[in-house]
């Protein structure tokens, strides 16, 4: 599975992952490997786990106080559910957009200006109104809001709140970026703008992008996970995937035979 | 309607062939009750409102009915020579370091009751109490040059003139005020006295600052105790305490603390601050702690709850950029629950300001006739000054009682106003 993808260093390796919710298993054994050059999405039927499985990538399961993880995930080499890993650095290096747009009920400046704040990112005034025009320039907003940096980031559309917490996510650096759904509230124009954004965006950082889309999951992906009942059925190259998928529930789940 | 096919009717019409007669007769009939029902819903809730209105309108309009004489006193005017009378006493002697050592070596006393005597012979007793010549006192203190001269002060009147002059007293009073008023020699203004004064013997000299400065040092001191603690263990057992027995335990103690009679707080009080601590007896640090225990458990309700409403994106979205645990809380998730636990605050604090009986317990029930100076002073506070006065046989304390129970409510409007302009500042923020 990794063999054409052993030129090229792995960002983020999961191996036999399991989650459980309590008793209830939501992911079984399931090992991927994440790197810059390739985005990645998941695919599969809505409750299968793919948010699940996303938020064990970078901890964010622990504020689940049922939830329970088993396995290896590692981030460059080091293992993210070792004692000695801070979890507050793990997730300043490992971003995330929700899939509900969530701005913080601040001004757009501060929603971006948030991250490297606690971080230390930058050195003064001028520094941070660098990180902030950068960031928005980056996630295609700062045309639409520089003139309203001030105003509240919760007063935005929809999909423009999606790029502010895109925005939001790369303004602190990360290594990696996670995407439940990013465009699962927008309009085909929104939707356009933020799947140029990732292409953009690739190579910079690692990129896994959770969608319902298969169009989407084309478009923006060059690796594909396919998820069935809390299991990986299927991981390979998107083009190889959507042409000639090599098990029977892919097949019927891209040809929309169920989902 | 025959009971027995129409419900038989009606589930063929559902589950059958889909058939539901929008337009029928039942369907009608439902319509209408359903009108009906917000109708009555409406008509209950508006009367809910004007009963409520009435009861506030009927209060409002009775204390400040007889509350408002409280704020007026009545003066009667006393010709007094100062310059033969003191034995040409000078203006430089009576002012500056050694003022009032001076004044009273003068025995201005003396020289007051002398000039009322000649002004009003027999009936002075009854017009003028002993302590009227301590207006004269302090007037020269204010004004030194009046010693050399021979001027006409007013000096507060007894009790009785002054409500003689609000007529509601008996015959003899209103007769000799009516006396007094047609020689141009009475005058009624406002009582700055009152708004400046401590508690006394005289209604017409009481005083309500001290125990209005009373209530606002033990206020401080409650809200300096109760908000911060409650705050903060409500932010603990919100966002960090493990959810196991112990905190279970500690979660019904709180609700229950909250409704807990407030006299056992003032029992609490006495035993902890004043026999365990040592702390000082009657004083506003101590009434202060005892209505801080009363009003924690309120703020730390009102705290967790609106901890609880903070949505749970907001949380994730600070951990998603890498903020600490501290950090969520204290960047966003205390401003976003501050309206809140503001609320929760206001509410507490006014029943804190309104309690008597535990104050009561810890002796703030004292006769003082000056303002707490600081946290250790004895004092006492506007309810429990309320109480004293209503207690008291005098017939010109009841409108003074009313009068107090004006400034407690102004007090109560204004902290409340206050609180509530804060809120809408931290809402409005963003
Ligand atoms: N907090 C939780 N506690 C218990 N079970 C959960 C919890 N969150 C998710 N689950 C269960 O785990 C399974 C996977 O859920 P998950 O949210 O990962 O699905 P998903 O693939 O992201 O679905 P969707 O496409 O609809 O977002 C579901 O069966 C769900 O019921
Ligand atoms: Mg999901």
């Amino acid at each position: 599975m990794t063999t054409e993808t052993t030129t090229i260093t792995n960002k983020m390796t999961t191996r036999n992952v399991d989650v459980f919710y309590g008793e209830k298993q939501a992911i079984n054994g399931v090992s991927i490997d994440i790197d810059m050059e390739n985005v990645t999405a998941f695919i599969g039927p809505s409750g299968c786990g793919k948010s699940t499985f996303l938020r064990t990538m970078n901890r964010m399961n622990d504020t689940i106080p049922s939830c329970r993880v088993t396995g290896e995930i590692t981030l460059d080499g080091e293992d993210i559910y070792a004692p000695s890993m801070d979890v507050v650095q793990l997730r300043a290096r490992v971003g995330m957009v929700f899939q509900k747009p969530n701005p913080f009920p601040k001004s757009i400046y501060d929603n971006i200006a948030y991250g490297p704040r606690i971080h230390g990112l930058a050195s003064g005034k001028e520094e941070l109104d660098r990180i902030v025009e950068k960031s928005l320039q980056r996630a295609g907003l700062w045309a639409e809001v520089k003139d309203r940096l001030n105003e509240s980031g919760t007063a935005l559309s929809g999909g423009q709140q999606q790029r502010l917490c895109i925005a939001r996510a790369i303004a602190v650096d990360p290594e990696v970026i996670l995407m439940d759904e990013p465009c699962s509230a927008l309009d085909p124009i929104a939707t356009a703008k933020i799947e140029e954004l990732i292409h953009e965006l690739r190579g910079k950082y690692a990129i896994v992008i959770v969608t319902h889309n298969m169009q989407q999951a084309a478009r923006v992906s060059q690796r594909t996970a396919f998820f069935h009942l809390g299991t990986m059925v299927e991981y390979g190259d998107t083009s190889e995937m959507f042409t000639n998928p090599q098990e029977e529930r892919t097949r019927d789940y891209i040809t929309g035979r169920y989902g | 309607m025959n009971n027995t096919a129409s419900p038989a009717t009606q589930q063929t019409a559902i589950v059958g062939s889909r058939s539901t007669d929008w337009q029928g007769e039942v369907m009608q009939k439902r319509i209408v009750r359903r009108y009906a029902a917000e109708r009555r819903f409406k008509y209950l809730g508006l009367s809910a409102i004007v009963i409520s209105s009435l009861f506030l309108a009927f209060l409002l309009f009775v204390m400040i009915g007889n509350g408002i004489k409280g704020f007026s006193t009545t003066q009667v005017a006393v010709p007094i020579d100062f310059a033969s009378a003191t034995g040409g006493a000078s203006p430089e002697q009576i002012s500056g370091e050694g003022a009032e050592r001076a004044l009273n070596s003068l025995d201005i006393a003396g020289v007051v009751n002398t000039a009322i005597e000649i002004e009003y012979g027999a009936e002075a007793g009854d017009i003028f109490t002993e302590n009227s010549w301590t207006d004269v006192r302090d007037a020269l203190l204010s004004n030194p040059d009046m010693i050399a001269g021979n001027t006409t002060v007013w000096l507060t009147a007894k009790s009785e003139i002054d409500r003689a002059a609000k007529d509601e007293t008996d015959e003899k009073f209103e007769a000799l005020y009516a006396k007094l008023k047609d020689a141009g020699k009475a005058q009624s203004g406002f009582n700055w006295g009152f708004l400046t004064g401590a508690d006394g013997t005289d209604p017409a000299r009481v005083g309500i600052w001290g125990a209005l400065k009373g209530s606002i040092i033990t206020m401080l001191v409650t809200l300096a105790m109760a908000f911060p603690v409650g705050v903060l263990a409500a932010v603990y057992l919100e966002e960090y305490a493990p959810s196991n027995r112990v905190t279970d335990f500690i979660e019904v103690s709180i609700n229950n603390l909250a409704a807990v009679p407030s006299i056992i707080f003032g029992l609490l009080g006495l035993v902890v601050f004043l026999s365990w601590l040592e702390l000082p007896r009657s004083s506003a640090l101590v009434g202060g702690l005892v209505l801080a225990l009363m009003t924690m458990p309120v703020i730390v309700i009102a705290g967790r709850n609106s901890i609880k409403s903070v949505p749970p994106s907001i949380r994730e979205a600070a951990m998603g950029v890498g903020a600490s645990p501290v950090q969520v809380v204290f960047h966003h998730v205390l401003p976003l629950a501050l309206p809140g636990i503001m609320t929760g605050t206001i509410i507490g604090m006014a029943r804190a300001l309104g309690e008597t009986a535990p104050l009561l317990m810890i002796g703030m029930r004292a006769f003082l006739t000056s303002p707490p100076q600081g946290l250790t002073d004895p004092s006492t506070v506007l309810p429990v000054q309320i109480y004293l006065w209503s207690d008291e046989v005098n017939r010109g304390f009841v409108e003074k009682t009313s009068a107090a129970i004006i400034v407690l409510l102004i007090f109560l409007l204004t902290m409340n106003a206050f609180a509530i302009y804060l809120r809408n500042r931290f809402e409005t923020r963003w």
